[in-house]
């Protein structure tokens, strides 16, 4: 159950859980990462998810249908996740490419990340 | 052995007169040795095109003395040979010499490979070929003889040289091509001409044919090496990274920055998952092209089952896997051209290109 410390690291800031994707996945990989942040989420009683995806250079629909998907499953676990660092490139290939994030709250980068999850936290809202 | 002639002005800019000139030589050091042995043409045949195959790399002056070389050592081939044909009719496996033995196997697999391949060409292909590069037949004087142009001869030449090279690999591996598809792809491989293997669509044969995919290495090996076209094989889900990856690579040296890059990525890795989720196995291509424009072109072929609906396929949300449909669709909003065929039972391929100048 380890991603291998090259691929993507999952750091515990309190109840946040930052997730830091540090190369291009393939899809396996991308699934495993998937799995191993929903297991962490459950098991640290994480309240926020920020995942860093600044090192993409390519998000196809599979990567962003993944990202979605651990969207879903964290809020129906009772946490927040915002997706950061989305390269300008990258962002531009998604419109084109028909895929959004959806529902999903996105973030410039980490710092605006915590402060989007900050504010949630202080206005006692629990949505995205 | 008399002592090199003095040079003769060569008739041909090749120097092919130069290897013909050896002839008489040749054959007055095989008589020499092997008399009047069935085998005698054979050999001095077999030296002339040795030598011919090697006169890029001999230092002039040095032609004859290599061509000496070569013939004793076609000859001791022949001998050895036959002496060990006669020594293994009563032993199976002589321990003595194995490396030796395995060699020369392979040495007279070789020179049996030529006769074949030679046998092959057609009469009069054979004739042109011999009296060019044998008998040393300057193309001008080919030419006048046909009421052709050199420049004709010459291209001829250079087809029958690349059929040559399909019959001596064919002969070499034992095979017979098992598809009338297989020596037009063959030969368009050996010839190392990008237009003919389009029209006859050898990337996809070389998927499909296992023969001409094992024969394909050494034909293409000669060619020189191609720096503006990757094919990646499609299997598994690395080679979807490992394609865009490429494609990236590829497309950043010829001129392509920023969100162009990056949506010729996005695309080629929609079009692999594709092959690797539809069709398991296949491949992707990516070529620079100069024509009309500066671009690049992605093709991305497999051999699977194929689409059935291909209209239905190009809408955005239809897919069989996984409830997501964008991959066709939304690669053909990222290129500028895009192409589709499909054939159920024998496969999909998708062509699309992108021109350099257009900022996105
Ligand atoms: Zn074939």
């Amino acid at each position: 159950m380890n991603s291998g410390p090259a691929l993507v690291s999952i750091l515990r800031q309190g109840d946040t859980l930052v997730a830091s994707v540090h190369t291009a996945l393939d899809d396996s990989e991308m699934v495993r990462f998937q799995n191993d942040l929903v297991r962490q989420i459950g098991e640290y009683r994480a309240r926020g998810v920020i995942i860093d995806v600044a090192a993409l250079d390519v998000i196809d629909s599979f990567a962003s249908r993944t990202l979605q998907t651990i969207a879903d499953i964290a809020r129906l676990r009772g946490a927040v996740t915002v997706i950061v660092g989305i390269q300008p490139e990258v962002a531009f290939a998604m419109v084109r490419l028909g895929m959004g994030m959806g529902e999903v709250a996105t973030a410039l980068d980490l710092e605006e990340g915590m402060a989007h999850l900050a504010g949630l936290r202080g206005s006692g809202a629990r949505r995205e | 052995m008399t002592p090199a002639p003095a040079r003769e002005e060569p008739e041909d800019a090749d120097g092919a007169a130069h290897v013909a000139d050896l002839m008489p030589m040749l054959r007055r050091i095989v008589a020499a040795r092997v008399g009047q042995h069935p085998a005698a043409e054979d050999i001095v045949q077999e030296t002339l095109l040795r030598v011919l195959t090697a006169e890029d790399r001999i230092e002039p002056g040095m032609l004859e003395p290599y061509a000496i070389t070569t013939v004793r050592n076609v000859i001791a081939t022949m001998w050895r040979k036959q002496d060990r044909d006669a020594r293994n009719q009563h032993r199976v496996h002589d321990p003595s010499e194995p490396e030796d033995a395995e060699e020369l196997v392979v040495a007279s697999e070789e020179q049996s490979a030529i006769s074949v391949a030679l046998s092959r060409l057609a009469d009069r292909e054979r004739q042109i070929l011999l009296a060019h590069e044998v008998s040393g037949r300057a193309t001008q004087s080919l030419a006048d003889e046909t009421g052709s142009t050199a420049g004709a001869v010459a291209a001829q030449l250079k087809r029958t040289r690349a059929r040559m090279r399909v019959e001596y690999v064919l002969a070499l591996e034992g095979v017979e091509p098992p598809t009338d598809r297989c020596r037009p792809v063959l030969l368009a491989l050996s010839s190392a001409d990008r237009r003919r293997q389009r029209e006859v669509d050898a990337p996809r044969h070389l998927l499909e044919c296992e023969v001409c995919a094992r024969l394909s290495e050494p034909l293409m090996g000669r060619g020189p090496v191609r720096t503006d076209e990757i094919h990646v094989p499609i299997g598994a889900d690395p080679d979807i990274v490992a394609a865009r990856q490429a494609a990236r690579e590829l497309a950043s040296r010829a001129g392509f920055t920023g969100t162009d890059l990056t949506m010729l990525a996005t695309a080629v890795s929609e079009v692999a998952r594709n092959i690797v989720r539809f069709a398991s196995s296949g491949e992707v291509s990516i070529e620079l092209l100069d024509r009309p424009r500066a671009g690049i072109r992605v093709v991305a072929r497999d051999t699977g089952p194929g689409i059935g609906d291909l209209d239905r396929a190009l809408e955005d949300g239809f897919s069989t896997y996984n409830g997501l449909g964008l991959g066709l669709p939304g690669s053909r909003r990222l290129m500028d051209e895009f192409d589709i065929t499909s054939e159920p039972g024998q496969g999909t391929t998708v062509s699309m290109t992108k021109w350099i100048d257009r900022k996105g």
